[in-house]
């Protein structure tokens, strides 16, 4: 087991992580970055593994994790942080062995996953997240398939689009549940900064042949795999109309998802304070914004852990904690008061405009409507919706009930693909709130580990 | 909800869930309390193991007509995961085979059918135990159960006799009326009952402390590991002998569930901690996961490539001679049923009989003043 003593250890080397790390070091720190991926970059910044960036977002990247080892930051990638301990201490596993690193401040910049809800026909080959969709593309130039539906809601599909048009793969289908409604582009009006952008994914969404809005993928029909789609209309009231709902045929891949959720695993294994926002992605790590300060002393949260907002304020509260973890650590910053106060100008600009994005997406509340009760809920421990609502009519409560009875989230991922969906499906069937529904605490391991490899990473000067 | 019961019962864990669905089936209207989530605390966190070995000779006519109890229940509604798996507690040393011998006798003398193996025939048995150990005992009849279903299956049988739940109400005082108990305030208002009985585990002391009544319980720290799941490869309960000093010299047990998922369960020495603690519950801790894993991994060398997937704690109820606290206490209509001392599964059933034929004025078929709630204060008067 290798031992690592340092100042700062950013977990996590996306646009937040490498940017903190870039910030500390910079203000005179030793700094580590533990990342799960093989190079540094993370979801928004995916490096090709073999070839040299070939997008202006991979330059971007590269570009920064550039910068920050030539800054010194040791970057360890291929480790999954598994464990913490009191006395400062983090556990990864990493590709050659376990890692131990005991640092003065910690900052989480974890990022997000896709937020999936589940409906008949998910299980199906074919039917992915865009998210894992977007890898494929992005990490060998894989299509998904050769009809493409694309559902669900919020910019990032149109992002995934763009992704799969540059691959000459665009989607034949695009479903979205929000209305056409001018919001986005009055919102997208008074970000100049945001037009370029804003005008390329609309062009890779506008080169979809079928676009839809205001419906939902209510069913994916196939045998061995996905053949085609039903998509159902959303009726004034927001229910979903399965009455009037359509067949699309020819479909064989469907990468549908409700945008993301931040990864508060490691935060709330520390006891970070959390709040809840559905339209921020759910529950993330509270902070004081021009810090990245948590509510427990040495740690710090930066990016989409923070509420899912995006990549631009991602950077921002990356460098915020950065600079702040070194500034409490006692290390110089130069021009640390004028840098701080434009950086958390910049920050909460870049905050609200993605938070607006946000809002203007939701995912529809009545998405649970959609999940059958022979539907299977819980991949891992194959638990469907009526084994959940079923425990519920039996006294239990909330997620955590739900676990207990029907082992809902007890599998190997812990509830990170159905959480989202098994607190949707107690609130309703509860009458109660997602929120008050609560989460699966997350406890050590974070990830499945090897015992021989926990006994030797907790071994030593006990 | 119903705003009036005719017994309440706080805490719905293994104990309040077998006290309910007596008393439900004794045809009284029970209304069970629960701060958290049924089976969500002590129980749920535990291995519930249903066995005599290794326990306690006083308590041996209880623990075998409990066992009896758990056998009946499984056949009338199969739907806990029950096993009559057998029990192994290895011998690391010869220095332990006259306590385990000494066991053995005591056991045997009562009836049951425990005896001692060599390596060889441990091996027999559980096939990939191939760990060093000198010998084990063996307990044919101990049996596991899912905590989670078998609290489940209760509330069930609770509800069906006219009982309801509340799950995610604290009780937060009792109501006494005339020096009766009155009822219960909670949370989410107050519910009315000329009976309430505690079982709340580690809070147990609190709530009784609002009637004046002072219970001797302290929480004790338990830690768990348990892995993905995998192809049967354990097959009984494995644990470390009784070494003396009971659980304070450390205790271990390890079994593979039904979900093919590896269990294992430390208790630590000395391991009684701050009043307070069942309320943050905290990480397990270094020593514990090593110790843990270097404990399976020494009888079990073949699982070092199995993963880990998730650990927990929880905080057993324990009074100064490890037994029960059950019975009236304090004012009229209040009963206590709680300090399960880690081992609440196999106890339940006998703990809420002595509940339910102590409210309806009858003997248990078995002594309970062993379980007295008084008995310590009495001591220290004496």
């Amino acid at each position: 087991m290798t031992r690592i003593e340092t100042d700062v250890l950013v977990v996590g080397g996306g646009p937040a992580g490498l940017s903190a790390a870039l910030a500390a070091a910079g203000a005179g720190a030793k700094v580590d970055l533990v990342d799960a991926g093989m190079q540094p970059g993370g979801q928004y910044w995916m490096q090709d593994p073999v070839g040299s960036p070939t997008t202006r977002q991979q330059a971007e990247g590269a570009a920064a994790a550039r910068a920050a080892i030539a800054a010194n930051v040791a970057v360890h990638s291929g480790a999954e942080v598994w464990g913490a301990f009191p006395e400062r201490e983090i556990l990864a596993n990493g590709p050659n062995g376990p890692l131990a690193f005991h640092y003065r401040a910690l900052i989480v910049a974890s990022g997000a996953h896709d937020r999936a809800m589940p409906f008949p026909g998910w299980t199906l080959p074919g039917v992915m997240t865009p998210g894992a969709g977007q890898r494929l593309a992005k990490l060998g130039g894989v299509a998904p398939g050769r009809r493409i539906a694309l559902a669900g809601n919020g910019p990032f599909l149109y992002a995934v689009a763009s992704t799969l048009r540059a691959i000459n793969a665009t989607p034949v289908l695009l479903v979205e549940a929000g209305k056409a409604r001018c919001g986005p582009a009055r919102l997208i009006s008074r970000h100049p900064a945001r037009w370029a952008e804003t005008m390329k994914l609309l062009a890779a969404a506008r080169a979809i042949f079928d676009r839809r809005r205001g419906y939902v993928v209510s069913e994916a029909l196939g045998g061995d795999r996905i053949e085609a789609v039903r998509i159902a209309p959303i009726g004034h009231d927001g229910a979903i109309d399965a009455a009037r709902a359509e067949t699309i045929p020819d479909i064989d891949a469907l990468l549908i998802g409700w945008g993301f959720r931040p990864m508060i695993e490691l935060t709330a294994l520390l006891r970070c304070r959390h709040a809840y926002d559905r339209d921020l992605g759910g529950w993330y790590c509270s902070v004081a914004p021009e810090t990245g300060r948590t509510s427990v002393p040495g740690v710090y949260a930066a990016g989409e852990v923070t509420g899912i907002a995006g990549a631009v304020p991602a950077q921002l509260s990356g460098e915020l904690a950065g600079i702040a973890a070194a500034a409490d650590l006692g290390l110089a910053v130069t021009d640390n008061a004028n840098r701080r106060a434009q950086l958390a100008r910049r920050l909460h600009d870049a905050r609200a405009f993605g938070e607006a994005i946000g809002r203007l997406y939701p995912a529809p509340e009545t998405l649970t409507s959609l999940v059958r009760n022979d539907t299977v809920v819980c991949r891992c421990e194959e638990v469907t919706k009526g084994d959940i609502t079923a425990a519920l009519s039996g006294g239990t409560k909330g997620v955590a009930g739900a676990k207990l009875w029907t082992r809902a989230g007890m599998g190997r991922c812990q509830g990170r693909i159905c959480g989202f969906a098994v607190a949707e499906i107690a609130a309703a069937a509860t009458a109660t709130s997602p929120e008050a529904a609560g989460f699966n605490p997350p406890r050590i391991p974070l990830r499945p580990v090897p015992l021989d490899v926990v006994l030797a990473a907790t071994g030593g000067d006990k | 909800m119903v705003k009036r019961a005719d017994v309440i019962v706080v805490g719905a864990g293994v104990v309040g869930a077998a006290i309910a669905a007596l008393l439900g089936r004794r045809g009284r209207r029970v209304l069970v309390i629960e701060q958290g989530v049924p089976g969500g605390a002590v129980s749920g966190a535990s291995l519930a193991c249903i066995g005599t070995h290794m326990m306690d000779e006083e308590e041996l006519p209880l623990l075998a007509w409990c066992c009896n109890v758990w056998a009946e229940l499984n056949r009338r509604a199969p739907r806990f995961e029950y096993q009559r798996c057998g029990q192994l507690r290895f011998l690391k040393h010869e220095g332990e085979r006259r306590s385990a011998e000494a066991w053995i006798d005591i056991e045997r003398a009562a009836g049951l059918r425990p005896e001692m193996l060599d390596p060889e025939a441990v091996r027999r048995i559980e096939p990939v135990l191939t760990g060093p150990i000198v010998a084990a005992t063996w307990s044919p009849d101990s049996a596991v159960v899912n905590p989670f279903l078998a609290v489940r299956t209760l509330m069930d049988a609770a509800r069906a006799g006219a009982g309801e739940i509340l799950s995610g109400a604290m009780a937060t005082a009792l109501v006494t009326r005339g020096g009766r108990i009155a009822g219960v305030e909670t949370s989410v208002g107050r519910f009315e009952a000329s009976i309430v009985v505690i079982a709340g585990g580690p809070w147990t002391q609190n709530l009784a402390a609002t009637a004046d009544v002072e219970l001797p319980i302290v929480p004790r720290k338990a830690q768990c590991l348990a892995t993905v799941g995998t192809d049967p490869v354990i097959r009984t309960v494995v644990g470390a002998c009784k070494a003396e000093g009971g659980v304070d010299a450390g205790y271990t047990q390890i079994q593979q569930a039904a979900s093919g998922q590896v269990l294992f369960n430390t208790v630590l020495e000395g391991g009684v901690t701050a009043m307070g603690s069942p309320d943050v519950l905290p990480e397990v801790d270094r020593t514990f996961v090593h110790d843990s894993v270097a404990t399976l991994l020494y009888l079990f060398p073949g699982l070092a490539q199995l993963e880990l997937l998730r650990s927990w704690v929880r905080y057993e109820a324990v009074t100064p001679d490890d037994r029960f606290l059950t019975g009236p206490a304090g004012p009229d209509g209040l009963f206590i049923a709680a300090g399960d001392g880690g081992t609440g599964f196999v106890r339940s059933f006998g703990m809420a009989r002595i509940i339910a034929d102590r409210i309806d004025g009858r003997l248990p078929p078995f002594r309970d003043d062993i379980y007295e709630v008084g008995r310590f204060a009495a001591k220290a008067a004496a």
